[in-house]
């Protein structure tokens, strides 16, 4: 015999099949709020198996700290599972499916309601064999057993015949167990709330190493960790570290997590901490005999999260170009260990580009405020310092404005005037980019050419 | 020293320009510039507008374009001369013709050669970013060798643009290197893209569309400022003060450039004539058989004294404006139209003339009906005869077509183009994409969009935004809203007019450019009807009309099955029963008269002559319901009104329309009496208001037509009153003649209802979609009126709808009653209708002939296997459905039970003939559309029973909605009339009883909904049941309380009072409610 458990109002944060463990070992979960249970070999913890029904619905309803669900559940007892899961979904309370009398039970269920799943029928094969019925004027699961196996046979093939057999409540079939998904996630809640790196820095060790053995045991590795902590306050600070490289080094993560909570510490202490990471494969690398080595990639994680605490993460990585005509767009893209091949190609293009002989610009960054006399928009004399450089002179050779707008559907939109310009200063002619900002009206010196 | 735009595009550079030709030239003109040149990109589409636009404010217009050729790049070049425009319109149209119309970039080039061979008469420009030298910057100087081998040292100027571009200036130093190399002029130009700098973002839009990007994602594509906007002489003087030669080379280019489209060249096609004979006297001929054949009173009125002296005053004015050769054409195309027996009537301004009347042109006699003459040719105007030849849509209208395109050649005809332009929903979804909305908020964008035509005023942009859950505050959404306005009515691409051809023997792409249309075997041309028109091209419509088809096939039914020949020309004029069913407003199916303020109006108007017809079909359009002409009309009509006139000076022109103008040509000649217009004058006003080009130029005519009247002391409100009439006809009101024109069909149209009704549904049944209703509503009608009409049936019906003799049509098949009665209830032909009171008089012939529903109407089943059914069935007829399976193997399994479900295999032989309804057929076709193969094929059922039950009346009807959009058997609504009783809902028949001011309820399927611009925000409502039609009248405030029922619900409730005045009937709604009735209905017919 077998029982289904269709628990309509369950709570998203509780199992139906935990709680189906604890009246048999041997649970299919059909849906979430649905599992299946052969009962058979349960007389004697429970009795009969309607005693057992009536068990499972009092037991449901019991707080969660007693191991219920808070909420009313629907049980049917069945000889197949697929009439107890059809019942059961379709009928309040307890029922008990007599064998041979499915149809007296089932009879009246809308044949829209039948799930096809059960008998492996795909939706599409499903869905066209449901509209025949609907076109045949059959609503029922008793109109659908009635019609004669053969007519339904040449008619709807094998798989009308298998969901008649389901409307009729006469399938044969095991039950689908499952095993247990591995969890790569701990959590742990402290006694007394942490506000010093130190003392959670253990806390951290002693998850990170559970989780790595876990990982470990299951061969895989992991590119993306998790941590949320709860604090105090009741808020909850989030971080989530990204690895360029699958990894499952408890010390470098714990290194990582460290130097990550320095630069991002909680606002307050924390109470609760939980982790939990993405299981990939693992790295699988061979370098080649005459490939000069590069940096360990755990190593060079550790050397780019402490660089990152020193100078800030928004200015660690390599420079990219934004395809834009706003003057010097870029964006710093983490830093990752490139393929010789592409750096091959990339040396290529730059010796393609110094050929050209074009002038090289040195830029000053920031730009330097300037004063800028100008006579008929054409600047004349240029004067512009800072601690480190100063710009002063006659502009003697101009050439301009270069003008570049953009971005106009946005708040930050630019617009701008280049100039190039030859400024005397004593004896001494230099040529140097300066710009004017059309929205603010105000000048700058941008660099100079060597 | 004045500079001269010399290279600019317009939004006609598709995608790519973001202002038309009108703003360059009045950005132009505000500049003073004294000429401009436009190079759109491998098109001349603008330049009719350009030049108008040109002419009009006194600047002249270069005409030119860029071309685009095979690894050369973009090659600007500007018309010298006619031979150049010649050359460059021919280069196009071998560019464009060669592949299809949506060939990829790249594609559509012409080769070096080919830009050789046509390069007499133009003038080469070296191109700016994407031109030849930018292209082969490294090896310029062959470049600019081989535009000077092709173009001539003198026709090539090195043209320098500067926009602030580093790379530009740079690329400027090789040109000037090149031009002092090469001694060629310099050239300024500033490759304008738009009028004015804001347009620049339309620009960027436009770059994000063609490239399928957003704004965020376009980088470097976009624009890298807003120079390419058209600058001052000043402005250049000072970009380029370095090089002053390059602003005076503009000036002195401009005055090489000797063409402008004044100097088209073109010239009507010559029409060739036998020996010995001349255009003139072919046509003076033709003219004189006709006039005989038409006045002379065998075939219509005595009149042939009466028409000579103004055919002979026709044919003067059609010599001198050497016009015979086009008056032949048409009448050709008319031939040829007879000889293949495709009906055919001309409409048109040319359609007043004796002339068209006696070629047969037209069916309507301008001196019989003394119609005026103003809208025929005028030598003062300047403007070419315009005729529409209205045929029947479909398979005919393509072989007249096609029939001009064989006669004058593939470069001799073309369609008229139909620029298409960003509006509504277009618009909005395209810039919302280029901003990066997410589908939702794009869904809900152009949702804002109004779908009804009437706009209501209190929709601001404010309230429909907030509405939508949109921020205007957000400047995203703001921006948004800011280009959404100005990328308005810019064009988007070239469509097809849907019948406009220009003709020109053989040279059409000397005069235009010609491009593929996406339609197969058509060809375009790039300008529009009214650019053709301006530029003098004559043009002859070819349009499709959907109740002439319907008449023609009529007439081919009437002669095959009731054997009667009848004469479209000559049909009995003041037939009873067709003006009994006007007054009576029984229209359903007649040509223009069927809609719903029609049938609000006849009652009141009591139609009881032709001309009666000709007013109906002219009074129900917007010109005289904005113009407040309907009611005076209908009062005066009904001598509730005295009939005046504004001015004494009206009364000869107002006198048949009782003092209230009702006709174009009466508004031009009220211009013309009372205004002092001439006729030239006055066309042009009517033009003026004709197209929605220019709010400027309204104001002004308007100013003049009111400085007229007042010069004729005609002031206050009667000045208001004229001017009102006028502006508000000029754009909306119907020619009389083209009134006339229609009025004939509508009277053919309602006769054949009146007298061969089978025939005159089935043809309207074929003919679908056309017309004001759903097929439904003509069979419910058609049976309320007596016609029976028959089920599909695999074993009689064929692919279109046929006509039976309606007793044997069952019996001859199925020749025991007991097997007749097992026909399913909802496929019976209507004996169980209610059949309130037949209106239209029905001919004795009516009950002869029944109507068989075709399998057209089988939704779902394709025209293959419809065919393939009927051809199979007259070899030998189906002996089941295995026999139907294998002899018609292009029926899909799915066709085959949409047939078992309409009913359509009830009537198949089978051996267990007794037990066939709808569900054998679906348990049949199951398995005869599964192979069980050899092995298993003895072993199973032999037997044909079912074990299905039958389909119940309400499934029968489903089904019936689903698989046809119609049934035959009762209404939907009656299946509910117990319900609706309880409800205290009357039935349409029973509130046509009832006194005006009753408080009704009324229930029934909505057939159409309507919300006309002129009405206010009204809503009307169509609710049919199974007694007629009701009609109801929803004032906008309840519109806005019930939008969602009133939009979106198939069956209502409707309380309200009743308004029955003059027999029109409606019920002015005051509460509405959904009703939930539980079987399938078509959907209603919505006009937005």
């Amino acid at each position: 015999m077998f029982a289904c458990i269709h628990a309509p109002g369950l709570s998203p944060d509780l199992s139906l099949r935990e709680f189906a463990y604890s009246f048999s070992p041997i649970i299919e979960e059909t849906r979430r709020d649905t599992v299946a249970i052969d009962v058979d070999g349960c007389e004697l913890l429970f009795g009969s198996a309607y005693e057992l029904a009536s068990e499972v619905a009092v037991r449901a309803k019991q707080s969660r700290a007693h191991g219920g669900l808070e909420t009313a559940v629907n049980v049917a007892v069945a000889a197949n599972p697929d009439a107890a899961i059809h019942a059961a979904t379709r009928l309040q309370g307890i029922t008990f499916v007599s064998t041979g009398e499915e149809l007296t039970c089932l009879g009246e269920f809308p044949v829209d309601h039948l799930d096809y799943s059960l008998v492996n029928i795909e939706k599409k094969v499903a869905g066209e064999i449901l509209e025949t019925l609907k076109l045949w004027g059959i609503r029922t699961f008793a109109d659908l057993a009635s019609l004669p196996a053969a007519g339904v046979s040449e008619r709807l093939g094998q798989e009308g015949l298998k969901l008649q057999q389901l409307a009729a409540g006469k399938t044969e079939r095991q039950l689908r167990v499952k095993q247990p998904e591995p969890v790569f996630a701990n959590s742990i809640e402290l006694e007394h709330a942490l506000s010093e790196l130190e003392p959670l820095s253990f806390i951290f060790a002693r998850l990170l190493h559970q989780l790595c053995a876990a990982l470990d045991a299951y061969a895989l590795a992991t590119n993306e960790l998790s941590i949320v902590m709860q604090l105090v306050d009741q808020t909850t600070h989030e971080r989530k570290l990204s690895l360029p490289h699958p990894m499952r080094d408890h010390k470098v993560f714990l290194k990582l997590l460290l130097l990550d909570t320095e630069m991002h510490p909680p606002q307050t202490a924390v109470r609760a901490i939980s982790m939990a990471c993405e299981p990939v494969k693992p790295r699988v690398l061979q370098n080649g005999l005459f490939v000069p080595l590069a940096p360990a990639p755990d190593k060079l994680e550790l050397t780019l999260a402490r660089l990152a605490k020193l100078v800030g993460e928004e200015n660690i990585g390599s420079p990219v170009l934004l395809d834009t005509h706003r003057p010097d767009a870029f964006s710093v893209k983490r830093f990752t260990l490139t393929e010789l091949k592409r750096r091959k190609e990339k040396n290529a293009k730059c010796e393609m580009r110094d050929s050209n002989l074009t002038l090289g610009f040195r830029m000053f960054r920031p730009p330097l405020r300037a004063i800028v006399e100008a006579n008929q928009g054409w600047p004349t004399q240029v004067s512009a310092w800072s601690k480190q450089r100063s710009v002063y002179g006659k502009v003697v050779n101009v050439a301009g404005p270069w003008r570049t707008t953009g971005d106009w559907w946005r708040d930050d939109r630019w617009a701008r005037d280049e100039w190039d310009v030859t400024i005397e200063s004593g004896s001494k002619q230099s040529l140097y980019r300066i710009y004017r900002e059309l929205n603010s009206k105000n000048w700058f010196v941008e660099g100079n050419y060597d | 020293m004045s500079y001269v735009e010399l290279h600019a595009r317009s939004a006609f550079s598709f995608l790519e320009g973001a202002s038309v030709p009108e703003e360059l030239i009045a950005a132009g003109l505000a500049l003073e510039m004294p000429a401009m040149a436009l190079l759109d990109r491998d098109g001349v589409y603008g330049a009719p507008r350009f030049h108008l636009s040109a002419k009009k404010n006194g600047i002249k217009a270069h005409i030119g374009a860029e071309i685009s050729v095979q690894d050369v790049g973009s090659v600007p070049v500007l018309v010298k001369t006619r031979q150049g425009y010649q050359n460059l319109c021919r280069l196009i149209s071998l560019m464009k013709l060669r592949v299809p119309k949506h060939a990829k970039p790249g594609e559509c080039v012409v080769t070096s050669e080919e830009l050789a061979a046509h390069a007499p008469g133009l003038v080469c420009l070296t191109g700016g970013f994407d031109g030849p030298i930018a292209k082969a910057i490294n090896n310029a100087q062959r470049a600019v060798e081989w535009l000077i081998e092709v173009f001539g040292k003198k026709n090539v100027y090195a043209e320098l643009q500067r926009h602030f571009d580093r790379d530009e200036e740079a690329r400027n130093h090789l040109v000037i290197e090149l031009a002092r190399r090469n001694r060629l002029p310099l050239l300024a130009t500033n490759g304008v893209c738009h009028a004015i700098p804001a347009r620049r973002e339309v620009s960027d839009v436009f770059t994000c569309i063609r490239n399928h990007v957003r704004l965020e994602t376009a980088g470097r594509l976009l624009a890298q400022n807003s120079e390419r906007y058209l600058k001052s002489s000043d402005t250049m003087r000072g970009l380029f003060a370095d090089l002053p030669e390059a602003i005076a080379n503009t000036a002195e280019l401009s005055s090489r450039l000797k063409f402008t489209l004044e100097d088209l060249g073109y010239e009507f096609p010559k029409y060739p004539v036998p020996a010995g004979e001349t255009m003139t006297s072919f046509l003076r001929k033709r003219t004189e058989e006709g006039a005989r054949w038409r006045y002379t009173g065998l075939h219509g009125a005595p009149t042939y004294e009466r028409a000579l002296p103004q055919i002979e005053r026709e044919l003067k004015l059609i010599e001198k404006l050497k016009l015979e050769g086009y008056f032949l054409i048409v009448w050709d195309i008319v031939k040829f139209c007879r000889e293949q027996g495709i009906l055919v009537q001309g409409r048109g301004s040319a359609a007043n003339s004796a002339v068209c009347y006696s070629l047969g042109i037209t069916a309507v006699d301008p001196i019989g009906m003394e119609l005026l003459f103003e809208r025929f040719l005028s030598e003062e105007r300047g403007e070419w005869p315009d005729i529409d030849l209205d045929l029947p849509s479909g398979e005919k209208r393509e072989k007249a077509i096609q029939y001009v395109y064989t006669r004058y050649g593939k470069l001799g005809a073309a369609m008229t183009a139909n620029v298409i332009t960003y509006r509504g929903r277009s618009a909005a979804r395209e810039v919302g994409k280029a901003l990066d909305f997410d589908e939702e908020t794009l869904g809900r964008l152009a949702g804002l969009v109004h779908t009804w035509e009437w706009k209501d005023p209190k929709d601001s942009s404010e309230r429909q935004f907030r509405n939508a859950g949109l921020d205007l505050q957000n400047p995203r959404i703001r921006k948004f809203f800011e280009l959404y306005q100005m990328v308005q009515d810019l064009p988007r691409h070239l469509g097809q007019h849907s019948g406009g051809m220009v003709i020109c023997q053989g040279q059409l792409d000397s005069i235009v450019p010609l491009e593929p249309a996406a339609m197969p075997g058509r060809v375009v041309v790039q300008w529009d009807k009214e650019d053709c028109a301006d530029l003098g091209l004559i043009k002859v419509d070819l349009l499709g009309l959907g109740m002439l088809a319907v008449v023609e096939e009529s007439l081919n039914l009437i002669r095959d099955c009731y054997h009667d020949d009848v004469d479209l020309a000559h049909l009995p004029q003041n037939d009873r029963g067709v003006y009994e069913a006007l007054q009576n407003a029984d229209t359903i199916g007649m040509f223009q008269v069927e809609s719903r303020a029609q049938m609000s109006c006849l009652p009141r108007l009591r139609p009881a002559n032709f001309y009666d017809i000709v007013v109906q079909v002219a009074i129900i359009r917007p010109g005289p319901i904005v113009g407040n002409m309907v009611h005076p009309y209908l009062k005066r009509r009904q001598g509730r009104e005295p009939v005046t006139y504004a001015h004494p000076l009206l009364e000869p022109v107002l006198s048949r329309t009782l003092g209230v103008p009702l006709f174009q040509e009466q508004l031009l000649k009220m211009a013309m009496l009372c205004a002092n217009f001439s006729g030239g004058e006055a066309e042009e006003l009517r033009r003026a208001f004709g197209f929605k080009r220019s709010e400027a130029r309204m104001k002004a005519i308007e100013l003049k037509l009111r400085q007229g009247l007042q010069d004729n002391g005609i002031t206050g409100k009667t000045q208001d009153d004229i001017v009102l009439a006028i502006t508000s006809f000029a754009l909306y009101g119907f020619p009389e003649s083209h009134a006339a024109s229609f009025a004939l069909i509508a009277y053919a149209s309602a006769w054949l209802k009146c007298n061969y009704l089978a025939a005159f549904t089935a043809a309207i049944l074929n003919n679908q979609p056309m017309g004001f209703y759903q097929p439904f509503t003509i069979i419910k009608d058609a049976q309320r009126h007596g016609l029976k009409i028959l089920p599909i049936d695999i074993t009689c019906s064929d692919w279109l709808c046929t006509l039976e003799e309606a007793d044997d049509a069952e019996t001859r098949r199925h020749g025991d009653t007991e097997t007749r009665r097992r026909v399913d209830v909802g496929i019976r032909s209507g004996e169980n209708t209610v059949s309130p009171r037949p209106r239209v008089s029905l001919s004795p012939r009516h009950a002869e002939l029944a109507l068989r529903l075709g399998l057209r109407y089988v939704r779902g089943l394709s025209r293959q296997s419809g065919h393939a059914i009927v051809r199979e069935r007259a070899v030998r007829p189906f002996a089941g459905i295995d026999d139907l399976r294998n002899r018609v193997p292009e029926l899909r399994k799915d066709e085959l039970r949409k047939l078992a479900g309409v009913g359509a295999l009830n009537f198949i032989q089978t051996h267990v003939a007794n037990q066939v309804n709808r569900r054998d057929a679906l348990w049949q076709v199951e398995r005869v559309t599964r192979s069980p193969g050899e092995l298993y094929r003895a072993l199973l059922e032999q037997d044909g029973n079912s074990p299905l039950q039958q389909m119940t009346l309400t499934e029968r009807v489903d089904a019936d909605f689903r698989g046809t959009g119609l049934t035959i058997g009762k209404h939907p609504v009656a299946y509910h009339r117990g319900e609706l009783k309880k409800l205290k809902a009357l039935r349409a028949a029973d509130i046509r009883m009832l006194r005006d001011g009753t408080f009704v309820r009324v229930a029934g399927w909505v057939i159409v909904r309507q919300r006309p611009g002129t009405a206010k925000g009204f809503m009307f409502l169509s609710l049919e049941d199974e007694t007629g039609v009701s009609n109801i009248i929803v004032t906008p405030q309840l519109f806005d309380q019930y939008r969602l029922e009133l939009v979106g619900h198939p069956f209502l409730l409707i309380e309200g009072a009743l308004q029955n005045q003059d027999n029109v009937v409606s019920v002015k709604a005051s509460h509405v409610q959904p009703l939930s009735l539980t079987i399938a209905a078509a959907p209603s017919h919505d006009f937005h």
